[in-house]
């Protein structure tokens, strides 16, 4: 090769190795944080979101606040509630299924329009009111296991609301952090388009929309003048992808496509450490349980459900995801306040061949419901696996019914009614509240669809239960009824418990100020990313 | 030249000259088993699809461990690790005998549609060629439509469509090939009708199925059946591709193409484990091709 | 020609329709009533009929057909069920980025696989030959997900040289071809796409072309004189009939079938959105895409004939 043309070629692959080089640290222009969800698509933003609580991390509580928000400022003590667009709440002395709401003032959507009391009004409408113009099928169905208990609202003057209860509740507040509030402002000036509100959401939240290109990335950026000026974003912006196979969140964090990955593959966490990536796990209120159907099928007989859950080996289930779970003997974690003293089904057997004799059900065939990944789901697909190999071992035949993630939440939204013949679903389950950790799944007025007990468990002991908890308005009195409660659903082994997740996450070295919060949902306000 | 493939079967005469040694005219089939004995590539790599299947159909009796068998401990082990002489998967089961078992349901999903196009569309082909304007225009255009959609796309849209699993997994490959296998029959068929032996044997009284058993049929075989073992590897390729995107057989039963799916999550601690699948899925197909291109030039005689 | 070219254009019209007919029917061989997955289970009987009657499932299956086919022509392919948002949009977005791979993978695919082929056919039996042949071989019999894995673990994870999955920097919205950050995204998808197409058309052009050369009038040619290149040009013009149709069954596959690679790959082409749909039950979007694509495929099959009564004049007289 002439002299020219060998020099031609060497500075050719000079160039492209330099080229090569820039492109192998992605440009991350100061402060990008990019975060790998589990999810198989976007959770929708015109309100509540789907796919699960991880719509509500990543979308719904960026983009919006509810009443009432969730604390997730420490990583020690279990997450509570705190006020939100509402700045205290009270019930009426005079009737117990009156609760006032007293709303914050000088709150502005992102629109630019203020924050009142009509707009409160809306949003109730657009999720309870099929008459209503703005009412919207999509959001009621992802509404409505919150508004279980939600009779009506009514105006009191600007900066009040009260909510009118069907039954007597303590604990109704709880609901009410999980309904997002949405700009009337931005829906009207839409004419109640929704397909094009998807495009231009509008909430309080201290995330504004930025763009959305579908099933692909979503971008939000900070809200300036969010009301709550300790949560105003750090970053310069937040994008969202869906990933939900653990392998490719995992090469995403390592090829440095993304630096925030929710549950990487557990067997890939020694490679991230040693790549230098930051492992963050905490407790947090979550059961990965086999929620069972009450109506029909084996479960109903109380000796298999014992056997079902005297058949697992836990700590092989914590083995095969790295250890980052914990054994569970009870719908909650000990960590919670109301744990109390629940019987334990630890792992026997034999004990189990025992009780499935007795019950007569041999070989005791039985169908269950899972799902591929998602929000709280952990490394489903083996970890169902080797559950099925656990029960068929003390004489189960077990049959997995595989589906993706948001067609699993459809089977848990509509209940048994729509699906009889699904005798267990494994879906993970969020406690954060007792309302939802103890009494949804056994308490009749929360029966499917209408609310989240699954497989409508029902018994006089546990209604007498529930109605003196709701009753009880003193805190001390509660904790300890609670407890019972707790005790009382292992007692009647109202699942099949298997662990709780201690969910791991893998930051890049440049995220900078996460604390992980002992919660479903998480705060991404204080997180900046160095360049 | 190609008229050597289409004599009537049965004509196997002795031919003696006088005065000049004896020369033996082989039949068709004949020559073409002798061709074939002779391309050691083919051979050798039948023996090797030969060895596939009766490992397949034998694995109960050769598989060293049971494949259904976890183990928590014994996870993504390495080759040799306490007896398992290719390791473990990402849940501690045998490989060598998942991979020994999972060629059984990757070979009937494989061959099984091939069996069923080739029998279907074959005999569509042949009605086709024989039956008169009318039925073969509305076989062949209803082939037609079926033929206008790419293949692995209409595989997955039937599979996805009716929901997965094995025997959906069958139906839709064998949609996917009776098409073309239909084609190829009809073709073969429209030659051979023409010619004048067919119009003699009508003439003598033969009824059309007495035609079609002893004249079309030979020569209709040759070149289904060369296309046949064409396709053997594509559908072993699609079926794999089929269950690689959940669509076929469900864990934890086990098919090269699911473990594919499910062993990728492990890319990481155990990449070697990770591509072996793969390596049964290549082998298999590969070997089934060199001996479908192999019986393709024994039974193509051009001079 | 003008006369072949009509009759062609009109025999594609019964089969597009036809093509139309299985997509609709799709619906119906799903398990189950398609309007499970569009209401609420607990819905009134009240509800259910409105609803019934308003996609005009209370009509029989030939008229919801009729009624279906009248809003496809007007380019109306309804709405999808998971976002809400047009078929259309959603189809014509990921067609163009699985056309994005396209771009790449046909003209490489075509260049090389002809290229090869025709060497290894000009001199059969040599070390060439037999070295293309094998290669064909190989590229015909790989799984190419499975390759797409390879590639992936080697570059992406091992190397970290190239991304390991999704369509640019920031999306595939912002894709930008000439930004190197972007295009590298394309590297491994185009190289595991082009696999088997590469092998598949080697193979068939080693063989026409092997084929014609041993034809009689090969012999002629040579014996009037005509140099080597000539005769080159002839045979390979002779060959390009079965060639062209192989490639374009192959652009079909490149086009419909890239299913696999999308997924292993996360590119938001046409075939991950098929996947979509199929795990979402999406089914506007499932019959949408499967049109589209089968349309395109017909099309390109079209084309192809076309071609080939262009180079072969004997199948324009047919």
């Amino acid at each position: 090769m002439p002299p020219i043309a060998s020099r031609f070629v060497r500075c050719l692959l000079l160039s492209a190795t330099l080229m090569t080089g820039a492109a192998l640290r992605p440009a991350q222009a100061g402060g990008v944080l990019t975060v790998a969800m589990t999810a198989g698509d976007l959770p929708v933003d015109t309100g509540n979101p789907d796919q699960g609580f991880e719509g509500f991390r990543f979308v719904g509580y960026n983009l919006y606040d509810a009443l009432i928000n969730w604390d997730l400022s420490k990583s020690d003590k279990a997450s509570d509630i705190k006020p939100g667009l509402a700045t205290e709440w009270h019930i009426d002395p005079n009737d117990q299924k009156k609760w006032i709401f007293t709303l914050r003032q000088g709150v502005k959507w992102h629109d630019g329009c203020d924050f009142t009391a009509d707009d409160v009004i809306w949003n109730f409408g657009r999720i309870a009111d099929p008459k209503a113009p703005q009412f919207y099928t999509q959001q009621f169905a992802l509404s409505r296991a919150y508004l279980t208990n939600y009779d009506s609202i009514e105006k009191i003057d600007d900066h009040t609301v009260a909510i009118h209860t069907k039954f007597v509740e303590s604990l109704f507040p709880y609901d009410m952090a999980y309904v997002l509030m949405v700009s009337r402002c931005r829906a009207e000036a839409l004419h109640n388009d929704w397909t094009a509100y998807a495009n231009q959401p509008s909430g309080t939240g201290p995330y504004r929309f930025s763009s959305l290109t579908p099933h692909e990335r979503m971008v939000m950026v900070p809200n300036t003048d969010y009301w709550d000026k300790a949560r105003i974003p750090k970053q310069d912006q937040l994008v969202l992808l869906p990933m939900p196979e653990a392998a490719t969140r995992t090469a995403a964090l390592l090829s440095g496509q993304v630096n925030f990955v929710e549950a990487p593959a557990p067997d890939a966490i020694p490679v991230l450490t040693r790549a230098g990536m930051q492992i963050y796990s905490n407790v947090y209120p979550h059961n990965w349980p086999y929620i069972l159907n009450f109506t029909r099928g084996p479960f109903m007989d109380l000796k298999v459900r014992q056997a079902a859950n005297y058949a697992i080996n836990r700590d092989d289930v914590v083995d095969l995801v790295g250890g980052f779970a914990t054994p569970e003997y009870a719908e909650i974690p000990p960590s919670m306040p109301y744990y109390g003293h629940p019987v334990a089904y630890k792992f026997d057997p034999a004990k189990a061949k025992a009780l499935l004799k007795e019950a007569g059900c041999v070989p005791c065939k039985i169908t269950l419901a899972i799902s591929t990944s998602g929000s709280g789901q952990m490394q489903s697909l083996p970890m169902n696996e080797l559950v099925k190999q656990q029960l068929e071992d003390v004489g189960f035949q077990v049959t997995l019914d595989v589906m993706d993630w948001n067609a699993l939440l459809d089977v848990s939204r509509s209940g048994v009614p729509k699906y009889p013949n699904v005798d267990g679903m494994n879906a993970s389950r969020g406690l954060l509240d007792p309302v939802s950790a103890l009494i949804k799944p056994v308490a009749k007025a929360y029966w499917s669809p209408a609310g989240s007990n699954w497989g409508h468990f029902g018994s006089d002991e546990a209604e007498s239960l529930v109605k003196q908890i709701f009753e009880e308005f003193d805190a001390t009195k509660r904790l300890a009824l609670l407890a019972k409660l707790n005790e009382y659903e292992s007692q009647v082994a109202l699942m099949i418990f298997v662990v709780h997740d201690k969910n791991p996450r893998a930051l890049s070295p440049k995220v900078h100020g996460y604390i992980e919060a002992q919660s479903w949902f998480q705060d991404l306000t204080p997180i900046s990313v160095s360049p | 030249m190609s008229e050597q493939a289409i004599l009537p079967v049965d004509a196997a005469p002795e031919v003696e000259v006088e005065g000049a040694p004896a020369t033996r005219v082989r039949s068709y089939w004949q020559s073409v088993l002798y061709r074939l004995r002779h391309d050691w590539i083919t051979m050798v790599f039948g023996a090797i699809v030969l060895a596939i299947i009766l490992i397949a159909i034998a694995a109960p009796l050769i598989a060293p461990f049971d494949p259904y068998q976890q183990s928590i401990i014994g996870r993504l082990k390495p080759f040799g690790w306490r007896g398992h002489p290719w390791g473990t998967d990402e849940l501690g089961r045998d490989m060598m005998s998942r991979l020994i078992y999972g060629g059984r349901i990757s070979l009937l999903m494989g061959l099984a549609p091939v069996l069923v196009a080739t029998i279907i569309g074959g005999a569509l082909g042949v009605i086709g060629g024989f039956a008169g304007r009318i039925v073969n225009t509305a076989i062949m255009r209803t082939m037609d439509v079926f033929y206008a959609f790419p293949s692995v796309l209409l595989a997955v849209a039937i599979s996805g469509a009716m929901g997965g699993g094995v025997f959906t997994g069958i139906i839709s490959l064998s949609l996917v090939f009776i098409p073309a296998m239909c084609r190829i029959a009809e073709t073969a068929t429209a030659q051979i009708k023409i010619l004048d032996y067919i119009e003699a044997a009508r003439a003598s009284g033969a009824g059309t199925l007495t035609i079609v058993r002893h004249h079309v049929l030979g020569n209709v075989l040759g070149p289904v059946f060369i296309y046949a073992s064409s396709l053997v590897s594509v559908s072993i390729l699609l079926a794999s591709g089929l269950s690689f995107l959940g669509l076929g057989v469900q864990p934890p039963e086990p098919d090269w193409g699911l473990m594919l799916s499910t062993l990728r999550q492990s890319l990481y601690v155990d990449p070697l484990g990770c591509a072996m699948p793969g390596v049964a899925i290549f082998v298999t197909s590969i070997c089934f091709n060199l001996v479908s291109d192999g019986v393709r030039s024994a039974m193509d005689v051009r001079e | 020609m003008l006369g072949y070219i009509i009759r062609r254009i009109l025999f594609a019209i019964p089969i597009a329709i036809g093509v139309s007919i299985v997509c609709f029917s799709l619906v119906y061989l799903a398990p189950g009533d398609p309007l499970q997955t569009v209401l609420p289970p607990d819905a009134t009987a009240e509800t259910i009929a409105i609803v019934k009657h308003a996609y005009g499932f209370d009509r029989p299956i030939p008229v919801q057909y009729a009624i279906w086919l009248w809003h496809v022509v007007q380019g109306d392919f309804g709405r999808s069920i998971a976002t809400q948002r047009p078929v259309t949009l959603e189809v014509f977005g990921s067609v163009a980025n699985t056309a994005m791979l396209g771009l790449f993978s046909v003209p490489i695919s075509f260049a090389l696989g002809f290229g090869m082929g025709a060497v290894a056919g000009c001199f059969p039996g040599r070390m060439i030959d037999r070295i293309v042949t094998g290669a064909a071989v190989i590229g015909v019999s790989l799984p190419n997900y499975w390759l797409g894995l390879v590639l992936v673990i080697l570059f992406a994870v091992e190397y970290m040289i190239l991304p390991a999955s999704g369509m640019g920097q920031t999306g595939s919205a912002n894709f930008n071809l000439f930004h190197w950050s972007d295009a590298q995204f394309l590297v491994l998808p185009v190289v595991t796409l082009t696999m088997i197409p590469i092998g598949i058309i080697a193979r068939t052009t080693r063989a026409a072309v092997a084929e014609v050369r041993s034809q009689d009038f090969v012999t002629t040619l040579r014996a009037m004189g005509l140099g080597e290149g000539a005769v080159i040009r002839h045979v390979l013009k002779n060959a390009s009939p079965q060639v062209l149709a192989v490639m374009g069954l192959q652009f079909g596959y490149l086009m419909g079938g890239s299913i696999l690679v999308e997924t292993v790959f996360t590119w938001p082409g046409s075939g991950f959105l098929l996947n979509k749909a199929i795990i979402n039950r999406d089914i506007p979007v499932l019959q949408g895409t499967i049109l589209a694509l089968s349309l395109i495929f017909v099309a390109t099959n079209l084309v192809v004939d076309l071609l080939q009564a262009l180079f072969d004049p004997r199948i324009r007289r047919s």
